[in-house]
């Protein structure tokens, strides 16, 4: 049983005056599948729980100069946005693959992130959509980027006393093509194994830009920056593909581990095998946008 | 006029609507008038002498009732080897041993007083592995056994060795042999409904527990014996049934948490009860047994098998439940799928101080078909044999007796494999290691009970009212497979009435007359054949009294329709035709005389027969009720361990079309088709439902699941975690229905919950190994086990 404050503020202003008040003895939940499976487990209940389920400005997704999504966008709407689906795939292909319908329709992209799971599955598709963390606290708003929002595994730039407001990615982005692939036993109800996220640029057969994540590879979701730097001005060719994957695999780029859901030597295996398969994937999904 | 108004129709199963509808009560609803919730501390450590237990601060926890160590209750043993007490008090030997237990008025409470409980332990050697086990120099998980000798081995005393036939000459006879070693792990039963049981005693401490248990009579007999040595002696002990939340083998024996629960309830003087959470039930609940088979077969040169030797070892864990008797039906597949006249088998099981295992599934039959079909495959490839034509070549026939001494009555084991091999298109795909493969496997299970105590019987009672509802006390358990719906089809069919008008009561040994459990695929069986002769003794009853008052009845309207009308000319009737009780028969709820059934005076309705002939006043009235108590003419197994112990045998065949990943390793299966020799389909859908279910959990045995455990401990209790496959997950499926009616079952159908199951695995392991050339002998087949063959292979 859970026992313990439980505060629903309307509208941002009065959450940010809540956990001003309650400082380190509030924790914000807004889909709730994190958190309430978090005090489950842990059997510890925080004294409060400030609930923004009730902040309904922040459930959108628009483009205008870039793409904006407020914070408690689930991903059932990420899942559903034929938008995301077509301009920003990676997110599309990670948000559809959280949970199940019942979970998707609850857990919010802002919860995702900053829950901060080594394995979340849209932390890759938004670190190869550069994108951007808007945050709300007492001293106004601030931004960083996604590259630089996770601190640990758990952990985030995220104060105590502020809200995640928006994710916003750069307009530039529609020129990418992207990919994310979630590496599981099963389709549904599942954490991944392993997180490839690519997203690319072409100029005719050259790659001009390149983006790979890695989720579960490291203690945080991170970037194959060596694998990326390899690519990068290539033609876009087996050959460079696989040996992108074999960077991307290397102790340059992550840090496997063995866990009880797989072994680093079978992560490994993953990486080398999918990054190629998902930079195909873009590729692909490049082509099929200038087709229509 | 159609042969059956209901039997093999598919009869939708609306006796069920409470279930899906929220309404139905099962042991998480039930809620007895000042009821305790009770709670278990587990051991810390898989094998630790227990140096001290504090309670005190849980005592002192407000809403506590009691709590109770090892110190607090008789020292009795029970369990099937009685290898265990109910709380352990000197030495805990596996990570789900139970050290303490609280009863409280609330769930939370009695958490919380249980993580108030301070154990101090002290480390002893444990073992983990069955073969280091069996080692001389190994810890020992029982210094004595139940009767205080000492113990010197770990190894279990237990019968399980079958041989016939001549070994030496089979093996010197034989042109192609093939060996092989294979393994299967633990895998949880997965049950939606999690463990759990009320106990409460009356002031003259006679027991009614409320529980899940499909062996409810079982029951009786274990705690029977536990109260004779707990100062209970002559006790009356009722359990009840609430509703079942699945079973699929694991409410075969009394778990401890049972004995648990009645010991909090003598405590207290109050109704406990005791109900799992998921991680307890992946973690202190007996899953499958895991076994390693070492297996040989030999064939001559046409392929017809001359030998099968197989060894098998199980880690039985630290203590003894079901899991240790599955031999016995392992037994059945290695004896007797396919033709094979020498036989070696034996079986041991080892004390480890891992967890322990019961009964799942099959029983046994998953790990032992895996190991005969992986075997069957590979000794194909050697004698150069297409598979399938290498199983058809051996395959089982009507007639035949096993070696075991089973006697096969009808058997579509042939058109079982020549379905599959029709429907995955075998002779074109098979053979091509391309990346895609074909598989196969075969099973024999029982199908007309399973004589494993000395009575197989089933009692079922039935009465009518005078509104003709039939009320059917049954002695089994209805947990889900949809009895409620066969049952009352047959009973429908051989009493003339409808299923609506049938209606059951199921787990209840206050009422029920005996049965021997709801398991080994045997309640339709069973319960049918027990229906039909409770419901001809019945329908004898109505029809006396038909005879009596159909007459009367008929005179009556007839004099009442000439009063009505005087120019309406009386019929002659030949009352002769409604005179005997044989001359009559009952269909949808109508009485008429057999010669003429579209008679158009004699034609009553059932309900009218009775409120005539029922309650007529003084020493007229009467009540329709029969009994029956069908025992099947099977045999138990001798000391040799053969018999025929079941009626008929259910055969099968699976074949899987795989599409393997050679870079990842993945298995995806593009088609299976499940062929099932079912004697007849009662119910079409519910068959279909119930090959589907168990054909997806041998899938998931196949490829995902897997109970891990490390150094004694569950490291995975959650579904999470545990890769149960999901709905997301279903493979396309085709079932193909075999009916050769067998003439023992009720109106010819053979038992069928298992079955499907049984074949899936090995399989997959087949196609994987016809798809990319690499055999996979260990469950499950995982992705990162064929990614490492496959560069072995290189």
């Amino acid at each position: 049983m859970i026992d313990c404050d439980y505060l629903r503020p309307d509208n941002l202003e009065e959450a940010l005056g809540l956990l001003k008040e309650h400082g380190p003895r509030a924790t914000l939940i807004a889909g709730g599948t994190d958190v309430m499976a978090k005090i489950r487990n842990t059997k510890k209940t925080p004294e409060v729980l400030v609930s923004i389920r009730g902040l309904k400005d922040l459930k959108y997704i628009d483009k205008r100069s870039g793409y904006h999504i407020g914070a408690l966008t689930t991903h059932r709407m990420l899942e559903q946005s034929e938008l995301v689906k077509a301009e920003l795939s990676a997110l599309h292909d990670g948000a559809s693959r959280v949970g199940s319908v019942q979970v998707r329709n609850v857990a919010t992209l802002g919860g995702n992130i900053c829950n901060a799971a080594p394995s979340a599955d849209t932390a890759g598709p938004l670190l190869v959509l550069d994108a951007l963390v808007f945050m709300e606290g007492p001293e106004g708003i601030r931004s960083v980027p996604i590259t630089e929002f996770f601190t640990g595994t758990y952990k985030t730039v995220l104060k105590k006393d502020e809200v995640l407001t928006e994710i916003k990615i750069p307009g530039e982005m529609e020129h990418f093509g992207s990919a994310y692939w979630k590496h599981s036993r099963r389709k549904a109800m599942n954490l991944p194994i392993l997180g490839i996220a690519v997203s690319l640029k072409l100029e005719g057969e050259i790659i001009s830009d390149v983006r790979i994540a890695l989720t579960v590879a490291a203690p945080t979701p991170v970037r194959a920056n060596k694998a990326e730097d390899f690519l990068k001005g290539k033609a876009l060719s087996d050959e460079a593909l696989n040996e992108a994957g074999k960077i991307a695999a290397s102790t340059e780029c992550c840090s496997l581990r063995d866990s009880l859901r797989g072994e680093a030597w079978y992560r490994g295996e993953i990486i080398e095998v999918y990054v190629p398969r998902m930079a195909r994937l873009a590729a692909e999904r490049i082509a099929q946008r200038r087709s229509k | 006029m159609p042969d059956h108004l209901f039997v093999g129709k598919s009869v939708p199963r609306t006796i069920e609507a409470d279930k899906v509808t929220g309404k139905a009560v099962y042991i998480d609803d039930l809620k007895r008038p000042g009821m305790l919730y009770g709670k278990i501390l587990y051991s810390n450590h898989a094998h630790a002498r227990i140096k001290s237990i504090d309670i005190s601060k849980a005592k002192q926890l407000e809403g506590v009732r009691t709590v109770l160590t090892g110190q607090d209750i008789p020292d009795v043993r029970v369990g099937f080897l009685k290898d265990q007490t109910v709380l352990k008090k000197d030495v805990v030997r596996q990570y789900r041993d139970e050290v303490a237990a609280v009863a409280a008025i609330s769930p939370e409470i009695a958490e919380e007083a249980i993580s108030l409980i301070k154990v101090e332990y002290e480390k002893l050697p444990a073992v983990f592995d069955p073969f280091e086990a069996m080692k001389q120099e190994s810890p020992l998980v029982h210094e004595i056994d139940a009767r205080g000798r000492p113990l010197k081995s770990n190894i279990l005393p237990l019968p399980w060795k079958f041989e016939t036939g001549d070994m030496e000459q089979a093996r010197e006879d034989s042109v192609y042999t093939s060996k092989d070693t294979v393994s299967t792990t633990w895998v949880n039963q997965c049950c939606m409904g999690t463990s759990g049981c009320i106990a409460e005693f009356d002031q003259n401490s006679n027991l009614t527990l409320y529980d899940q248990t499909n062996v409810i009579f079982g029951h009786i007999g274990r705690i029977t014996e536990y109260f004779s040595q707990i100062g209970l002696r002559g006790k009356k002990i009722r359990v009840v049934n609430p509703v079942v939340g699945g079973s699929f083998g694991t409410k075969l024996d009394t778990d401890i948490y049972e004995f648990i629960a009645i010991q909090l309830a003598l405590k207290t003087k109050k109704p406990v009860r005791i109900l799992f959470d998921r991680e307890e039930e992946f973690q202190a609940l007996p899953p499958r047994q895991p076994a390693v088979f070492t297996i040989e077969q030999g064939c001559d040169k046409e392929g017809k098998l001359i030998f099968r030797h197989c060894e098998a070892i199980l880690d039985n864990g630290a203590y003894t439940s079901w899991g240790a008797t599955t031999p016995s039906v392992m037994m059945m597949p290695m004896s007797s799928l396919y033709r094979v006249p020498n036989v070696y088998f034996k079986a041991t099981c080892v004390y480890t101080n891992n967890i322990y295992a019961q009964a799942m599934r099959g029983y046994g039959n998953p790990q032992a078909t895996f190991a005969v079909e992986t075997s069957m495959d590979t000794l194909a490839e050697e004698a150069g044999i297409d598979p399938a034509e290498f199983r058809l070549i051996n395959r089982n026939r009507p007639g035949d007796q096993t070696p075991m001494k089973l006697k096969i009555t009808s058997c579509g084991l042939e058109e079982c494999i020549k379905a599959v091999k029709e429907k995955l298109n075998w002779d074109e795909k098979q053979g091509k290691q391309n990346g895609r493969g074909v598989g196969m496997a075969s099973l024999i299970h029982v199908a007309g009970g399973a004589r494993v105590t000395k009575s197989d019987g089933h009692g079922i009672m039935i009465k009518l009212d005078e509104y003709g509802h039939v009320d059917v006390i049954e002695s089994g358990t209805d947990q889900g497979q949809g009895s409620p719906t066969v049952i009352s089809q047959i009973v429908a069919e051989a009493l003339g009435v409808r299923p609506e008008d049938v209606f059951l009561t199921f787990g209840d040994t206050a009422l029920a007359l005996w049965d021997a459990g709801t398991h080994a695929s045997r309640h339709t069986f069973m319960a049918g054949n027990a229906a039909i002769g409770a419901c001809a003794k019945a329908k004898r009853q109505i029809l006396e009294m038909a005879v009596e008052q159909m007459p009367k009845i008929i005179k009556m309207g007839l004099k009442r329709k000439k009063r009505k009308d005087p120019e309406f000319v009386e019929p002659d009737l030949d009352f002769g035709l409604i005179a005997n009780p044989e001359d009559l028969d009952i269909r949808d709820r109508m009485i008429f005389p057999k010669k003429e059934p579209d008679h158009p005076y004699f034609n009553l309705p059932l309900a009218q027969i009775l409120q005539n002939g029922l309650l007529v006043g003084t020493g007229q009235s009467k009540v329709v009720m029969a009994e029956e108590f069908y025992d099947p003419p099977t045999e138990m197994l001798n000391w040799e361990m053969k018999g025929n112990l079941s009626m008929t045998y259910a055969f099968g065949a699976s074949g899987v079309e795989v599409e393997v990943d050679e870079q990842t390793g993945e298995v995806k299966i593009l088609n299976l088709i499940a062929a099932h020799d079912v004697g007849k389909a009662m119910n079409p859908t519910l068959l279909l439902g119930q090959i589907y279910g168990a054909a997806y959990t041998g899938v998931g045995y196949g490829l995902t699941e897997e109970i891990k455990v490390r150094n004694g401990r569950v490291m995975n209790p959650s579904f999470r975690d545990y890769q149960m496959l999901t709905a997301m997950d279903v493979v396309p499926i085709e079932v193909v229905i075999i009916e050769p009616i067998d003439e023992a079952g009720p109106y010819g159908a053979k038992g069928v919950g298992e079955p499907g199951l049984v074949p899936t695995a090995p399989a997959i392991a087949n196609a994987v190994y016809d798809a990319v050339g690499v055999r996979i002998t260990d469950l499950p087949i995982t992705p990162e086990k064929i990614l490492t063959a496959l560069k072995e292979k290189k």
